[in-house]
């Protein structure tokens, strides 16, 4: 059971609160994804868990156990706890078999299950034939290879990954995702994972927690946080979003500006915020909401073809049409774009959620 | 720097850059090369031909047998003292939640700046057997029958040499640990390992090479250290290499030239197996661990240690800097030096007498200019030679920059002997007797200090930098002025000064190559100590240090904290 359970934890350096309230279980052998902006305090929560950082306030349990809390603190070392981190931490005076073997080293292991678990290991994460090497001889997808099998050698139950792949070219960070999902499947073991890469974030978590300024947004799975994202921020963070504003009136919504509106049959009364995704807008005629525009840009961007369309009043849309569609678009046209689907927020006001994505 | 894989053009016309490098290795041929290898030369040809006769001669006499293992010694033992000081030292200061850390690490590397010579009389006021005022108020405080301490020892002398040669430890080592990714060390907390584990398996390893570096600056340093050993050790007939090296100059003979010159080649020869092993073996395995993201670096939490850590840090500098310092400055203004300082023992008449005594002046001004040009020149060669190695790709410009290192690296003694020998008019060149024999020896000595200070300051602006000005539309000229000097000033104006401070209280080479009308400010202090009197030394002293901390104020300001001497 290696369930990680936070309660009222908070965190601040002097005067600077980094995290307030934070109020979560990630469960046992669940893949956490926490999502946010640089600075937003989820590397913070990781070191947390890890044990680099006390929390100013509350608790942390792994398992049953209180690793932080009123009176007690377990350092990092008696966490039984895998972690990766960001520069891969790899130590440069220890070839790649004594990097992974450490872990074992520190616990006394006898050396015949060390040398049979490390070459297990080190087939896994594909570096075999690379045991003798000391890190400057590989490459940076090597040495996190190396990195992985390290926090994996002692078979913890809890991995910590600190944005493990930013520091990897696209190809590789693409692979790498499989196959640290792969690992997680296999071991089965609680990661908590730091990025501020949504890609990432979807195509592994079981669970995204999207953080801002030191407080959960969202909780949700990559579905629920891509499809119905809690607020602006969120709508904005992850995936692209064009943001409109408007007034509800009579069953429909009157865009500032526009002088067009769309049906709306929705809960809020108001100012309101119109937030639609690219893809959920079609050039092909359906019967639901639809907006006309001149057509400024258009990018061919091979898979799809990326759009720009001017509705008035300033504002731009932003869609992406079908490849093929490139060849019969004119920039200037007049067109009318359908709208399949889009969420409405409450106008709170604030400009930096209503900027137009470009 | 990334090799570039196209195939070098052929250059064939005329670079105007190898003319510059192949100016600077002239001169560095003929005023240091030259005399190095000629000092070599004379000690094995003393009487025209080959022959080992002279080694034979001082390597038999037992003085001379004493001075080289007093010399092994103290410079063994100041290097394990020295380090073991200092890397505790620079972790508490550097990694830890330890009070006043900042203050600490200033004056720590404060001392760094502080003339050798300095401590030594500090040290003698403190621990002489007789009336040494700390020894007397131990002896007091414990009820001795005697003063514990005598400073005219071998102890004594190693005392001295660590306080002041351990910051030569700690700023390499500080370096160091301020380098190193702290993700390394957390990776193997979250492995398993306690602190203790993680400082023996990680930290350790991965500094081992600075520490290495550490040991043997502190080494050479104190094995060629003429101020302490003579302000020290000669009143308890404890000879050193580099005193004794005087002596044989002072017999004013060939024969005490020759004598001389046998016992450098020895420190020579330490000197250039020193920089060899810290160049090309350790510097070799100087592992790169460039974080990848600007963490904070994991700052130990000491716990229920913290104060008493602080105090004992405090103690420390308080026994190692404050008191020897208060000493000398408590030595300027006192009459009569066997009585207490109170009302009626106090005077201003000794830093009256600095400021206006002739010869004091005189000496004052030839440090001054001989210091000033030094620096001045230096800083003109190390622009040039930091841009020549950052900026371009030219053949050859490696060559000074090894050669400075090596000069550099070369026993201030051997330096002035060499000099001496080979510039005063035997080969054309008469120099001696002149404040250009100083210039030379300063720059010879010091250069490095001012060049290395440019090279990484100029090594972090990224071309790129320059040239966005030049895309800009700004000339080259436009772009020195408006982003190359900008960025590089600050820096500049610290390699001065890093030149200029050790030139100006130079002893060592000015005890050699001074000449009646050259006498130059460290010689006369040292002379006012060793014979006239110890309360005008002291003043002097005093004057020099206050110049070391205004000098180190400013350069903190100017560099926003990032540089001081």
């Amino acid at each position: 059971m290696a369930s990680i359970t936070i309660s009222n934890v908070t965190k601040a350096f002097g005067d600077v609160v980094v995290l307030r309230e934070f109020n979560e279980v990630f469960h046992d052998k669940e893949f956490v994804t926490l999502l946010g902006p640089s600075g937003c305090g989820k590397t913070t929560m990781l070191r947390m868990i890890a044990g680099f950082e006390k929390p100013t306030t509350g608790e942390i349990k792994i398992g049953d156990r209180v690793v932080s809390g009123a009176g007690t603190f377990v350092p990092p070392e008696k966490r039984g706890i895998g972690m990766v981190f960001q520069s891969y931490a790899v130590w440069p005076h220890m070839n790649v078999f004594d990097n992974v073997a450490y872990p074992l080293k520190i616990a006394k292991r006898p050396k015949e299950e060390i040398k049979r678990k490390v070459e297990h290991i080190l087939e896994i994460v594909h570096l075999s034939q690379y045991a003798e090497r000391f890190p400057m001889q590989l490459s940076g997808g090597q040495q996190q290879r190396v990195a992985l099998g390290r926090a994996l050698i002692a078979e913890p139950s809890v991995l910590l990954l600190d944005e493990p792949l930013s520091n990897l070219d696209a190809k590789l960070r693409e692979s790498m995702r499989f196959e640290i999902k792969q690992i997680q499947r296999d071991f089965g073991i609680t990661v908590v994972y730091v990025t501020h890469d949504q890609t990432e974030a979807m195509a592994m978590s079981d669970r995204i927690f999207v953080i801002n300024r030191g407080v959960i947004q969202q909780v949700g799975s990559p579905t629920e946080v891509y499809r119905k994202p809690a607020n602006q921020f969120v709508a904005d963070f992850v995936g692209t979003i064009n943001f409109l504003r408007g007034e509800v009136k009579n069953g429909r919504i009157e865009l500032a500006g526009l002088g067009q509106s769309i049906p709306y049959d929705g809960i809020y009364k108001g100012k309101v915020v119109v937030a639609i995704r690219p893809e959920n807008m079609s050039l092909l005629p359906t019967d639901k909401a639809s907006l006309t525009g001149k057509l400024t840009r258009t990018f061919y961007l091979g898979d799809v073809t990326d759009c720009r369309v001017d509705v008035g009043g300033g504002q731009y849309l932003r869609l992406v049409a079908d490849s093929r569609s490139y060849d019969s678009l004119t920039e200037d046209q007049e067109l009318t774009v359908y709208i399949d689907d889009f969420l409405v927020y409450e106008d709170d006001g604030r400009e930096d959620h209503t900027k137009i994505i470009t | 720097m990334q090799p570039s894989l196209a195939p070098r053009k052929k250059e064939l016309f005329f670079d105007v850059k190898w003319f510059i490098v192949a100016v600077i290795v002239a001169l560095l041929l003929i005023f240091q090369v030259f005399p190095l290898l000629y000092l070599v030369y004379r000690s094995v040809f003393s009487t025209g031909k080959f022959s080992l006769e002279a080694f034979q001669r001082v390597y038999s006499y037992p003085l001379n047998w004493g001075a080289l293992r007093n010399t092994l010694v103290t410079a063994s033992l100041s290097m394990v003292f020295g380090v073991l000081i200092a890397f505790p030292l620079a972790w508490l200061v550097g990694r830890t939640n330890l009070y006043g850390k900042k203050f600490f690490r200033t004056l720590f590397v404060m001392t760094y700046m502080v003339p050798p010579y300095v401590g030594a009389m500090a040290w003698l006021r403190l621990l002489n057997p007789r009336v040494g005022t700390l020894n007397i108020f131990l002896q007091n405080l414990f009820g001795l029958q005697e003063t514990p301490f005598n400073i005219y020892t071998v102890g004594g002398l190693v005392w001295v040499l660590t306080t002041f040669y351990y910051p030569y430890a700690f700023i390499t080592i500080s370096r160091a640990m301020e380098k190193m990714d702290p993700s390394l060390e957390e990776a193997a907390r979250i492995s398993g390992a306690s602190p203790m584990r993680t400082l023996f398996t990680v930290t350790l390893p991965m500094m081992a090479p600075s520490i290495v570096a550490a040991a043997l600056l502190v080494f050479v340093s104190a094995a060629s250290c003429y101020g302490i050993p003579s302000i020290v050790g000669a009143p308890g007939q404890i000879h050193t290499v580099t005193t004794r090296i005087i002596d044989f100059v002072y017999i004013g003979s060939q024969e005490g030239l020759t004598d001389a010159t046998t016992l450098a080649v020895f420190l020579m020869l330490i000197a250039n197996v020193v920089l060899y092993v810290s160049t090309f073996v350790v510097g070799r395995r100087q592992y790169i661990t460039v974080s990848g993201k600007s963490t904070r670096p994991n700052i130990v939490d000491l716990g229920k240690w913290r104060i008493p850590l602080t105090i004992a840090v405090a103690l420390f500098a308080i026994v190692i800097v404050v008191i020897p310092f208060a000493t000398v400055a408590v030595t300027s203004i006192t009459i009569n030096l066997g009585k207490p300082l109170a009302a009626g023992n106090i005077t201003w008449r000794f830093w009256e007498r600095i400021f206006t005594r002739k010869a004091i002046l005189q000496s004052a001004k030839n440090s001054l200019v001989s210091g000033s040009v030094a620096a001045t020149a230096g800083i003109a060669i190390s622009l040039v030679m930091a841009y020549l190695l950052v900026r371009t790709n030219v053949r050859g410009k490696r060559i000074p920059d090894f050669l400075i290192t090596m000069g550099s690296g070369t026993p201030s003694i051997v330096i002035a002997l060499a000099l001496i020998m080979t510039m005063s008019g035997r080969f054309g060149i008469n120099i001696y007797n002149t404040l250009t024999i100083m210039i030379v020896a300063y720059m010879i000595k010091y250069l490095l200090m001012g060049m290395r200070t440019i090279v990484s300051a100029m090594a972090q602006i990224h071309p790129s930098l320059e040239e966005a000005s030049q895309i800009s539309g700004a000339g080259w000229l436009r772009v020195l002025k408006d982003v190359t000097i900008p960025l590089i000033g600050p820096s500049v104006v610290a390699g001065w000064f890093l030149i200029f401070m050790p030139s100006f209280y130079e002893l060592t080479m000015s005890t050699l190559l001074y000449s009646t009308n050259t006498k130059t400010l460290g010689y006369e202090l040292f002379t006012y100590q060793t014979y006239h009197s110890q309360q005008t030394a002291s003043a002097l002293a005093t004057a020099i240090l206050l110049m070391v901390i205004i000098v180190n104020w400013i350069l903190n300001k100017l560099t926003k904290g990032e540089f001081s001497i």
